[in-house]
């Protein structure tokens, strides 16, 4: 019952604070907003029972990509002259008809399928001792795919975003 | 005890709001934002699946795992792109980027 309660009060913040990044006018609000919801999504892998995961979220997500957002941010900060700016384009209206024609398709099959024994099985603990196992030892190729993709994506972060001569 | 219904529905919520920021936004980096947001989206449904309905257990964390892999490599080249945007076009608007649309 408690676990219930927690579990609403979580799921009812990270849909607060992710409406609060896309409809947010301040940008600074919105990655405030990105880092609550991240880490809320963290506290939900904590109550799926896989604590690894919740723990990466924390460090990965409320660290580092929180961190690398604000600092684009604030490296493509425009001049505050005059009026702010407008932070939708006039596609917005098209773009919620979109999300919320989603949204009630998506919410429609996950309500409307029969899901086998769904109610029975309660998540039990996942020892991080048996996700490395199959990280490391049935998932060997993609997890080394998977780390040359991450060392060829931060050379080409470093070639695009460098300062080269004469610029 | 918590149905694998209500975590389906969270995740579609999420997911929702971050197209709508993706379609609707016009900050570039805003736009990442939302992307994270439906990543992680994604990431609750892989979990809560292999919580509930998988035997292991197991698969729908490594799969997470990749996810956030492949999110921290593409919010990292993008932002590269994003700062190379403004530093060649004073704007981070996707909008004003539009030289193909002269």
């Amino acid at each position: 019952m408690a676990t219930e309660v927690l579990w609403w009060i979580f799921a009812v913040a990270i849909v607060a604070t992710a409406a609060g990044v896309v409809f947010s006018r301040s940008v600074i609000h919105s990655a405030i907003c990105l880092i609550l919801s991240l880490a809320g999504v963290g506290a939900i892998y904590a109550f799926l029972m896989v604590e690894f995961l919740a723990l990466t979220q924390f460090l990965i997500y409320g660290g580092a990509v929180t961190v690398l957002i604000l600092l684009a941010l604030m490296l493509t900060r425009v001049g505050a002259t005059g009026l702010p700016d407008k932070v939708t384009g006039a596609q917005a209206p098209f773009a919620a008809l979109v999300g919320l024609g989603l949204m009630a398709t998506l919410i429609g099959v996950a309500v409307g399928t029969k899901w086998p024994n769904d109610i029975d099985d309660a998540p039990t603990n996942i020892p991080v001792e048996q996700i490395s196992e199959v990280l490391f030892r049935d998932y060997g190729a993609p997890f080394v795919i998977a780390s040359v993709v991450l060392l060829v994506a931060l050379v080409g972060a470093i070639i695009l975003a460098r300062q080269e001569e004469g610029e | 005890m918590v149905p694998l219904e209500n975590y389906l529905i969270l995740s579609a919520v999420i997911f929702s709001l971050g197209v709508y920021g993706v379609l609707a936004r016009r900050n570039a980096v805003l736009i990442l934002m939302s992307v994270e947001l439906m990543l992680n989206a994604v990431s609750i449904n892989f979990v809560a699946f292999a919580a509930y309905l998988d035997p292991n257990k197991i698969l729908g964390a490594v799969f997470a795992v990749f996810i956030i892999t492949v999110a921290a490599a593409e919010v990292g080249l993008a932002l590269a792109i994003v700062i190379r945007l403004f530093r060649n076009r004073s704007t981070a608007n996707v909008d004003e980027a539009a030289t193909l649309k002269w």
